[in-house]
């Protein structure tokens, strides 16, 4: 078997790391499509909500992952290419649905008695596609740099919102030495809105379920908003439900949309109203079921 | 490829999975035993070159002839000198025979070769690697099978898994009475009796090390345990979550066979073979015995569960990894035995390996050293 992830050479790997460090975004990126959204959070402050821009890129990782074979096949004008990377905009319909659901998830968090701020402008990448591409000594020595940025900020709790950057943040003190506490938005969550209506199942972020031990969490948060989902043990069990794909888009988009599909197929078979908690998983999976964020659905109004 | 793929693996996976839960709830001492077990092979791990040196002791003590052999090449070498001039040969499913390229050296030495397991017969008949560590033609349907079949019986009207398993039982069974060696793998061995523990259901490997004059049992350094105890448990293990519990059969081999009955006196041989020999391999694997992280994938048992619960394995399939190395297993085993860990790189952490894995390996970790590796 070929394995595409020889295309992205050495070089073409240096090339991204000397982007992310200079810029901190996980590609080369116009950053004001990371900030959008937030028109009233308050700027900084010891809390902050983190969204690692994942929800606001989201629908461009696609595009960026086509563009690496390209990139790999024109060595000259790495720093050309990538410059131009950063003229790409995701359509505005996803960038706009991806706003609402940050907004949901700071308006549920306020609702709660939740104080926090956003970094803006500064927000660091978490690191996370480092890690999962087992670029394991470029993320310590890139967590490192995003450590300097949370301290001078005066950062002292982390509000994360999606499972990569939780996993990412997570485990900065397996590299380095880490003391900001990092925290879920879904456990800080006592009260809910009002849950959508129609029969559901829930599609594990990976990373949640069987990683970060918060299957429970939102399953909780579902109940409590009365959310009807059905479970069944060859698709949502613990030991049995299966990845969207997603990670695998950099290294190899065909097999990962292979995954997308042969995972939806499996979730149709339980309901087309699919539910997920990260929005990797929904780009993967909202070609073939009828997808919704958590916060879709357990703040509908 | 995709299609027949798609129907294989699902037909699998539904009746593999539930079977495997059935299992494990009905019988829940397995639990305890694979704790053990986990013990028991992590000290051998430790300290390999200790276990083989007791392990060959034993099998000497035996009246069995113990071989120690650092990659294939001296594989092949010790099977050939073992061989000889004998022609005749039956085979019970040694993935590493074939991580060590047995069975192609001795065709291509002329020998009539057969493999006896139904699953790696059809595979050597279609001329394909295995596709699962256990099940190695589960890429196949029944009604490729019935088809593969034909390549011995032209005129084979098998269409249904019992009739292609009659058609295989019937050309095999003359291979059997006329074999001169038999050649087969090692579930477990223990280091302190010299004895070796294959699992089974078919009866393949029960003829095999017992019908032929000479019996060759091939297994990798990491499946050595310190006792006989653990040696069992490890049989309970691996056929629970493979999903076969209880085995059909346990053959357990310590030496040729003998007899006491004349005057107590033991003599050697009796009925079965004259001559045991065990083959022990490194092939990369004490190496690998020294790495903080990999070193967990020699606490594989090959029951092949892993494989069901990656997506993956689910899509990919055979072509994920080394043959016959696939699946999340063979991501970690393309490396130890093949030094090849680009496998890994399409490892997507789903986790439903290390939830499933009796033996506890965090396969995702593994795989995320092997990904750093990749790069290097």
């Amino acid at each position: 078997m070929l394995y595409i992830v020889s295309l992205m050479d050495k070089s073409l790997k240096e090339a991204l790391m000397k982007v992310m460090m200079s810029d901190f975004t996980p590609f080369p990126l116009d950053k004001s499509i990371c900030t959008g959204w937030a028109t009233n959070e308050p700027r900084g402050g010891r809390t902050i909500l983190y969204t690692g821009c994942m929800y606001q890129v989201v629908p461009l990782s696609a595009i960026f992952d086509r563009f690496i074979p390209i990139l790999s096949k024109n060595r000259l004008f790495y720093a050309s290419l990538l410059n131009l990377a950063k003229k790409f905009h995701p359509d505005k319909p996803a960038l706009d649905r991806s706003y609402k659901i940050l907004r949901s998830i700071s308006s549920l968090l306020k609702k709660n008695g939740i104080n926090f701020g956003y970094m803006y402008d500064d927000e660091p990448y978490s690191g996370a596609f480092l890690l999962e591409l087992g670029m394991l000594s470029d993320f310590e020595r890139y967590a490192t740099l995003v450590r300097e940025k949370f301290k001078q900020q005066g950062v002292k709790r982390i509000i994360t919102i999606d499972p990569h950057s939780h996993n990412a943040l997570s485990r900065y003190s397996e590299f380095i030495t880490f003391d900001i506490d990092v925290v879920n938005y879904m456990e800080l969550l006592r009260e809910v809105g009002i849950g959508k209506k129609g029969d559901f199942v829930i599609h594990d972020s990976c990373l949640y379920s069987r990683f970060l031990n918060k299957r429970e969490v939102y399953r909780e948060l579902l109940k409590k908003a009365g959310v009807s989902f059905k479970e069944d043990y060859m698709v949502t069990s613990k030991e049995n439900s299966l990845c969207c794909g997603g990670p695998l888009s950099p290294i190899d988009e065909r097999v990962s949309k292979r995954i997308g599909e042969y995972r939806a197929n499996q979730l149709k078979k339980v309901s087309e109203k699919v539910i997920v908690q990260c929005p990797f998983c929904y780009v993967n999976l909202s070609p073939y079921v009828e997808a919704y964020d958590i916060a879709e659905v357990i703040d509908s109004e | 490829m995709n299609e027949i793929w798609n129907i294989a693996i699902d037909r699998a996976v539904n009746n593999n999975v539930p079977r495997v839960r059935s299992i494990l709830e009905s019988y829940p001492y397995i639990n305890d035993a694979r704790k053990k077990l986990r013990q028991g092979k992590t000290e051998v791990i430790k300290d390999i070159s200790k276990y083989v040196e007791l392990t060959m002791e034993s099998v000497k003590r035996n009246g069995g002839n113990a071989y120690f052999a650092t990659d294939a090449k001296e594989v092949r070498e010790i099977v050939d000198k073992i061989v000889g001039d004998n022609q005749r040969i039956v085979m019970g499913k040694s993935m590493v025979a074939y991580e060590c390229g047995v069975r192609d050296h001795l065709i291509e030495r002329g020998k009539d070769v057969w493999e006896t397991d139904l699953g790696e017969f059809l595979i050597q008949l279609s001329n394909e690697p295995p596709s699962h560590i256990i099940a190695p033609a589960i890429h196949m349907t029944k009604e490729q099978a019935s088809k593969v079949v034909r390549k011995v019986n032209p005129d084979s009207k098998a269409q249904s898994h019992e009739e292609i398993a009659v058609e295989a039982r019937k050309f095999l069974r003359e291979k059997f009475i006329n074999a001169q060696v038999g050649i087969t793998g090692a579930n477990a061995i223990a280091a302190d009796t010299g004895s070796v523990l294959l699992i089974e259901n078919e009866g393949n490997i029960r003829m095999t090390t017992i019908l032929p004059e000479k019996h060759i049992a091939i297994a990798g350094v990491e499946k050595i345990l310190p006792t006989l105890e653990h040696a069992f448990l490890e049989v309970m293990v691996q056929s629970a979550y493979a999903g076969l519990y209880p085995p059909t059969y346990v053959n357990l081999t310590s030496g040729p066979s003998s007899t006491g009955d004349i005057e107590m006196k033991r003599v050697s041989p009796a009925h079965g073979p004259k001559e045991f020999n065990l083959i022990l391999v490194d092939n990369g694997r004490i190496e690998v015995s020294k790495d903080p992280t990999i070193w967990e994938s020699l606490l594989c048992i090959r029951c092949g569960r892993c494989h069901f619960h990656c997506p993956v394995y689910r899509v990919l399939g055979s072509t994920w990894g080394d043959p016959p190395f696939t699946g999340p297993m063979g991501a970690m085993w393309s490396y130890v035995s093949y030094k090849n860990a680009t496998p890994s790189t399409y490892c997507v952490h789903s986790g439903g390996c290390r939830e499933v894995c009796p033996m506890d390996i965090n396969i995702p970790k593994v795989l995320e050293k092997l990904k750093s590796l990749s790069q290097k």
